[in-house]
């Protein structure tokens, strides 16, 4: 189209430029209402799911773990407050809470036998006794969540991965990735020597000697000079777990 | 859980680094606090009194897991029962040593409520007697240790609740008691 000149031609560029915008809005205003009543319905649906299979949520941990996944991908915290409606719903804001406590109160009282470490299975094991009144049993996913809760109260509480093994950590000792090899390295028997360390990580003398004495320092290792071949052990009471450390298991 | 006898020992006793002395003070601090625990419990239901730094000795060593404790080890478990009052070197030499799981003062108040209980509140008893009577059979005091007995008693009688009177030998020491 040739282009008017005047005052004609630039209001009807204007005009058309409105009815675009106009015409736009609404596109947008239709696709986020369509939107929205999609998210009511799936929020619906879901506390109705919720509402549906509260027992197997609050009795089974895997069902549980899993219904937490799907509110993950669609953006639902069921714990981010006790007092909405999932809270008043299951109640399982206070069970993490509550879980979170009890776990505290273990890493506090295992503390000085394990320096602070403490491997999640275990740490599991000893929740379960703790709470054997209770009947909900608790997986180490129901652990992994209390745990992540524990984070925002900036108290240090954190889980770590020695392999494919997991620690939770309850002293702010910053573990390198050298203390870490070395960990992983001493799931199989609970202890290592320099040697073992020297030649299954090829690490240099001094870098063994120097990190298995941060962890002794750290009291996250003991030093064991009776066996019969003369060599220094360094056991690690976090892995070898010394609660269930007995000729009954 | 591994038993001596009747006694359930704790788990750190199956745990190797427990019979090496720990070079970092905290960890020792707690592995000490632990040790003391196991020989002063051992020592009460088994009723030993008195412990041989070189001789054998139950918890000593474990063969389930192949360890002994140190001569520096044991002594510095005793040492830090001694610092608490629950044990005595015998010697000078730190050979042998006495386990107060009760401490005197506790063992004279046993002594005092065995007198009342059996009505001996003006009564003569030889030390033997104490030990080994027939008044004190299913008592703590039966079988109590000479040394323990008499240093109880010695206390007593500073505190005027009884008189010792010696005999022509040491079999038969008396007790005067005036409670």
């Amino acid at each position: 189209m040739r282009r008017r000149p005047g005052i004609g031609g630039l209001q009807t560029a204007a005009a058309a430029r409105d009815q675009y915008r106009l015409l736009g809005e609404n596109v947008a205003k239709l696709r986020t209402d369509l939107m929205k009543e999609q998210l009511a319905t799936f929020r619906s649906q879901l506390e109705e799911f919720a509402r549906k299979h509260k027992n197997d949520i609050r009795k089974n941990p895997s069902f549980r773990s899993q219904f937490h996944e799907m509110c993950a991908k669609v953006g639902v915290d069921p714990l981010a407050s006790n007092k909405g409606f999932w809270a008043e719903l299951l109640g399982i804001g206070d069970f993490y809470y509550e879980l979170g406590v009890q776990i505290v109160e273990i890493c506090l009282a295992t503390r000085p036998l394990n320096g602070g470490l403490i491997d999640l299975q275990e740490l599991c094991k000893l929740l379960r006794q703790k709470r054997k009144h209770d009947r909900e049993a608790v997986s180490e996913d129901d652990c992994l969540r209390a745990i992540s809760k524990l984070k925002t109260l900036g108290s240090g509480f954190e889980v770590i991965l020695a392999g494919k093994k997991k620690l939770v950590r309850s002293v702010p000792t910053e573990l390198k990735k050298d203390h870490n090899e070395i960990l992983e390295l001493a799931y199989s028997t609970g202890y290592v020597t320099v040697d073992e360390v020297e030649r299954r990580l090829t690490w240099t003398h001094g870098r063994a000697i120097d990190a298995l004495d941060t962890l002794l320092d750290e009291g996250l290792a003991m030093i064991d000079d009776g066996h019969a071949d003369g060599k220094h052990r360094y056991w690690f009471p976090c892995v070898s777990s010394i609660s269930s450390f007995g000729a009954d298991n | 859980m591994q038993k001596l006898g009747d006694f359930k020992l704790p788990h750190f006793f199956n745990y190797p680094p427990y019979f090496t002395l720990q070079p970092v003070r905290e960890t020792r601090e707690k592995q000490v606090q632990l040790w003391k625990e196991l020989i002063l419990d051992y020592c009460r239901t088994q009723k030993i009194f008195v412990i041989g730094l070189e001789e054998e000795f139950p918890l000593f060593s474990n063969s389930v897991i192949e360890r002994t404790l140190s001569h520096e080890a044991r002594e510095a478990f005793l040492s830090a029962l001694i610092s608490e009052g629950r044990a005595e070197w015998l010697d000078k030499g730190h050979r042998r040593c006495l386990i107060l799981w009760h401490r005197i003062q506790d063992w004279a108040d046993i002594i005092l409520n065995f007198v009342k209980d059996n009505g001996f509140e003006d009564s003569v008893m030889t030390v033997e007697e104490i030990r080994s009577g027939i008044e004190s059979r299913g008592t703590e005091l039966h079988g109590i240790d000479r040394t323990i007995l008499m240093r109880a008693l010695k206390l007593l009688e500073q505190k005027g609740k009884l008189a010792i009177f010696k005999g022509t030998s040491a079999d038969d020491e008396g007790v005067k008691f005036s409670v």
